[in-house]
């Protein structure tokens, strides 16, 4: 009987007590690291928007409005009214970084897609120098080409002109483009293609209707790469542009900065009005990002 | 549907030749499986009949038509591939619709083409679905339905089955060959699995190594292997293969064992073993035709039993003949311990013997 009886009630207190996690200290530091990268990135972010929202007089106050006390949208208006001289500068850099940016994104994406394609399809001789030889030009910091790219676009006749910035840019951006570009078509099935040339395809329309269409994230991914590149350059567009009606955002907030030096919210207006178009664009792309890039092409 | 003929293709990577010399013909409406060990070159040939890969040499015919320089869209074949290859960003419906809007057909034509082969392979539900949310039997379906829709010359299949599980491969095995009596398809079938070749093909093509081995009906294949690989490939469990020496005495003619047994010959095995280059004989012996006996038996040679595997209804006894080992089958209820010495008799009858050097079959003489 003493065994039977005993038996029963024991399991009953013995399993809550087991069931307790045991804190994990290394998911409780990850998450603490986490908060203080959020923390360094987002507040001066955040305070760069609050002072573009305050007077003149208020942001240079000690100590500082944490939030400005009469909230104001002239900075903005300033900047974004043509009619002012300001606004009128202040677009003009807007509209030439645009162009440029655009412009180098949209041939790189041009050129990097079927170069990535090729290196990763085709064996040809050199395939692997070449290959290489891409990644050369990131060995070394961007400085090192500033006078011989100079004195090239010198040669070239392109000295103050958008072409010789968008040449530039190209030849930054793209051996990133590639590289990041052959991983993506390396990993798409090459039964793919071959089972849209036995249906009827050529090799370019396999490329088009099969191949592309499963590497836009890549192409999206290497998009936005070449534009903020692009957006934010400064050394260059200093160095071969001179004309003011030439000048690209970067250049131009500092020549803003060297003229108007007192007038914070000015600037942090303009700051934040040149980092529109870089979130714009993440937020509006980042589905593709984050789209399934392994979606069931193939059963492996 | 289109005869295809392969003659004497080659395909050779520099000094590495991938596929050797083959010459076969596949007869219109013929269901042809290429069998081999991986790197046999099997899926080469099929590849370079697709035209995915550009041959080296020989001439491929589709239909009276020579291919060799033809793009793999202007042969008119379709193909299955291992992985299905479906088009992950496609749905069902688009899937099957490619090689139709590829070759420029009516919104309407392609619409009815697409239901009609939606309907044969019972997909039609799944038709707006994308590739990745079936399964891999459904998956496989859309493959063969990708293929079977615009009625080409000729389907390539490349391992279609295998990468299904089991009891699917053993259905979907089934109705493929139904598949091809329905359609009276020309079909060239890839397959390592030589059990899939022997129960769905017309004929089989036998490659190892580059070469065409044996290009047969599977009956002939598993009945008379031309030479120890076929031998030892076709069939599950393999054939035991026994290297033994040719010995006369007179007239008669016995194999010998390194160990010493004798084993004498019937006068129509003894021309045979007489016709081999050396004296070196391989014989040897399906697991169905060799008997075990527990005490000595007069014409049976001493073995030792090394495993003892039931499979349910049939019983598989391994035994050493010296280092040689036969594969018996035995009825369950017949017991055997291993390391018991027993004895194994050979039906002379349905014994095979190899040319010791040229590990080709000795022919009847």
């Amino acid at each position: 009987m003493s065994t039977q009886t005993a038996s029963k009630p024991a399991p009953m207190p013995a399993t809550p007590v087991r069931t307790r996690k045991p804190i994990d200290w290394w998911r409780w530091a990850g998450r603490g690291i986490l908060a203080f990268l959020l923390i360094f990135t987002a507040l001066p972010m955040a305070w760069m928007v609050i002072t573009s929202l305050k007077t003149q007089l208020a942001a240079l106050q000690y100590p500082p409005q944490w939030w400005p006390e009469e909230v104001t949208f002239e900075n903005y208006l300033r900047l974004l009214s043509p009619n002012n001289a300001i606004g009128h500068e202040f677009l003009q850099y807007f509209w030439n970084s645009l162009y440029v940016s655009i412009l180098s994104t949209v041939l790189g994406v041009v050129v990097a897609v079927p170069a990535a394609y090729a290196f990763s399809r085709f064996r040809f001789p050199g395939r692997q120098a070449l290959f290489f030889s891409v990644l050369l030009r990131n060995m070394f910091p961007a400085v090192v080409f500033l006078m011989p790219l100079f004195l090239m676009m010198k040669w070239l006749g392109l000295v103050n002109t958008h072409g010789s910035l968008i040449l530039t840019y190209l030849t930054f951006g793209l051996p990133l483009s590639i590289w990041l570009l052959k991983g993506f078509y390396d990993n798409i099935p090459p039964q793919l293609e071959q089972a849209a040339r036995i249906d009827g395809a050529t090799r370019f329309q396999a490329f088009f209707h099969i191949v592309m269409p499963l590497s836009s994230p890549g192409i999206i991914a290497t998009a936005i790469y070449a534009f903020i590149m692009a957006w934010n350059e400064y050394v260059y567009a200093l160095t071969f542009l001179n004309s003011k009606e030439m000048l690209t955002l970067p250049v131009g907030l500092q020549r803003f900065f060297a003229e108007y030096a007192t007038d914070w919210p000015g600037l942090m207006a303009a700051s934040f009005i040149m980092s529109v178009p870089v979130v714009v664009l993440f937020l509006v792309l980042q589905k593709y990002f984050v789209r399934a890039l392994t979606e069931g092409a193939v059963k492996s | 549907m289109a005869e295809v003929v392969l003659n004497e293709v080659v395909k050779s990577y520099g000094n590495v030749y991938a596929v050797n010399h083959v010459s076969l013909t596949v007869a219109d409406g013929e269901f042809v499986a290429l069998v081999g060990p991986s790197g046999c070159g099997k899926t080469t040939t099929l590849s370079l009949v697709a035209g995915l890969n550009e041959i080296t040499g020989g001439e491929i015919h589709i239909g009276g038509r020579l291919v060799n320089d033809l793009d793999p869209k202007d042969r008119d074949i379709a193909m299955v591939f291992q992985n299905y290859a479906l088009y992950p960003n496609k749905s069902v419906f688009k899937n099957l619709a490619f090689p139709l809007q590829m070759r420029k057909l009516s919104k309407a034509e392609i619409e009815r083409k697409v239901m009609s082969a939606a309907k044969v392979l019972d997909i039609v539900h799944l038709l707006e679905r994308k590739p990745r949310e079936l399964s891999g039997g459904q998956q496989q379906r859309v493959a063969l339905g990708r293929a079977l829709v615009r009625d080409p010359r000729v389907f390539l299949m490349d391992e279609p089955l295998s990468n299904l599980d089991a009891k699917l491969r053993v259905q979907m095995r089934t109705e493929l060959k139904r598949f091809h009596q329905d359609l009276q398809a020309t079909v060239i079938y890839v397959t390592h699995d030589q059990l899939e070749a022997v129960t769905m093909a017309d004929k089989m093509a036998v490659m190892n190594g580059g070469f065409l081995q044996q290009y047969d009906s599977p009956k002939n294949v598993f009945g008379n292997p031309a030479n120890m690989f076929v031998a030892s490939f076709v069939g599950s469990p393999a054939m035991s293969l026994i290297p033994l020496e040719a010995v006369t005495h007179g007239s008669d003619v016995a194999l010998r064992s390194p160990e010493g047994w004798e084993m004498p010959l019937s006068p129509q095995n003894a021309r045979k073993a007489l016709g081999s280059t050396t004296s070196k004989v391989v014989l040897g012996a399906r697991h169905s035709t060799v008997r075990l006996h527990q005490a000595e038996t007069p014409g049976a040679v001493p073995g030792v039993v090394y495993t003892v595997e039931p499979t349910g209804d049939i019983t598989f006894v391994q035994v050493f003949l010296g280092d040689a080992v036969v594969i018996v089958s035995l009825d369950p209820s017949f017991v055997v311990e291993p390391d018991q010495k027993v004895w194994i008799e050979f039906d002379q009858e349905r014994i095979h013997l190899f040319d010791g050097a040229t590990e080709k079959a000795l022919p009847a003489a």
